[in-house]
């Protein structure tokens, strides 16, 4: 039970970390390479302690890592937390919904040929 | 827990289709009708077999084109639960065309995949249309049930090997 809990805290701060335009930009920045919180922040039109409040949520979430030897503190990404958003079942989703689209084409189709048909009787 | 099924790995859809509760239900039993939605666009799939009563067996084909060239997928399971247009649930496992279940790390998927999903599909009416709410669960592999034997049946089976 208390698993459960935890995961769901967790699977939370992911949902929340990833809720945010600027994080998702410094997550696909740190995809490509891992990056310091200066090379992180020039692209925006953001002050450095605001930029480190986001990279701060992105660590909370267990989706940054940071250097501790380093002289710069580089931050790296970690995707496993985003692993736990796509499980087997949520991939699953939208094979569903295309099929249940299908279903509901075919239903149409069946529905404009009893027309027809009641039109012929 | 929500739900002995497991309330984390599950997806659940919920549609209403404008058509009688009685057309949804052969949607999902009528092996013609199931053919003609459930596989994807250009599939073909024989149903090799469709028992739609509890503890009858389903086994169907999706048949696709692939640029390698025509690949087959077979899909085995067990009617668990059959309330006609009320509640239909069944299992599903990835088999050969005889019906034996493969595990899915043998057929290439990510692992965490569970070897056999449950679906429940339930049927309300609304007026003329229907309700219809789908959830397609995990069956954790140590759970009772029929996985749990087959599991079980292969342990000893190994065991049995290893004593001759």
């Amino acid at each position: 039970m208390t698993t459960t809990v935890d995961n769901e805290n967790r699977l939370s701060e992911t949902f929340a970390a990833l809720a945010n335009p600027t994080r998702r930009a410094i997550l696909a920045h740190l995809a490509r390479d891992e990056a310091t919180v200066n090379e992180l922040a020039a692209p925006f039109e953001l002050t450095l302690p605001a930029i480190s409040k986001h990279i701060k949520a992105l660590e909370r979430a267990g989706l940054v890592t940071r250097g501790h030897l380093a002289q710069y503190r580089p931050c790296a990404l970690d995707a496993s937390p985003l692993a736990e958003v796509a499980t087997w079942a949520e991939q699953y989703r939208p094979v569903w919904e295309a099929r249940f689209d299908r279903m509901d084409d075919y239903l149409g189709r069946l529905r404009s040929q009893r027309v027809t048909e009641g039109h012929d009787d | 827990m929500i739900d002995s099924g497991g309330s984390q790995d599950a997806v659940r859809i919920e549609r209403t289709f404008d058509a009688p509760v009685d057309l949804i239900w052969q949607m999902w039993t009528d092996p013609e009708h199931f053919a003609a939605w459930y596989g994807p666009a250009g599939a073909t799939m024989p149903v090799a077999e469709m028992d739609v009563r509890v503890g009858g067996t389903r086994l169907v084909c999706i048949k696709v084109t692939t640029p390698n060239g025509p690949m087959q997928m077979w899909f085995t399971g067990e009617y668990r639960e059959v309330i006609a247009n009320k509640r239909l649930v069944y299992t599903e496992s990835m088999s050969n065309e005889n019906g034996d279940i493969i595990a899915p790390s043998d057929m290439g998927m990510p692992s965490g995949h569970p070897t056999t999903t449950e679906v429940r599909v339930e049927l309300e009416v609304l007026g003329g249309r229907t309700k219809m709410v789908m959830t397609h669960i995990g069956i954790p592999a140590d759970s009772p049930g029929a996985v749990g034997w087959a599991m079980a049946i292969d342990k000893l089976a190994a065991h049995i090997d290893t004593q001759r």
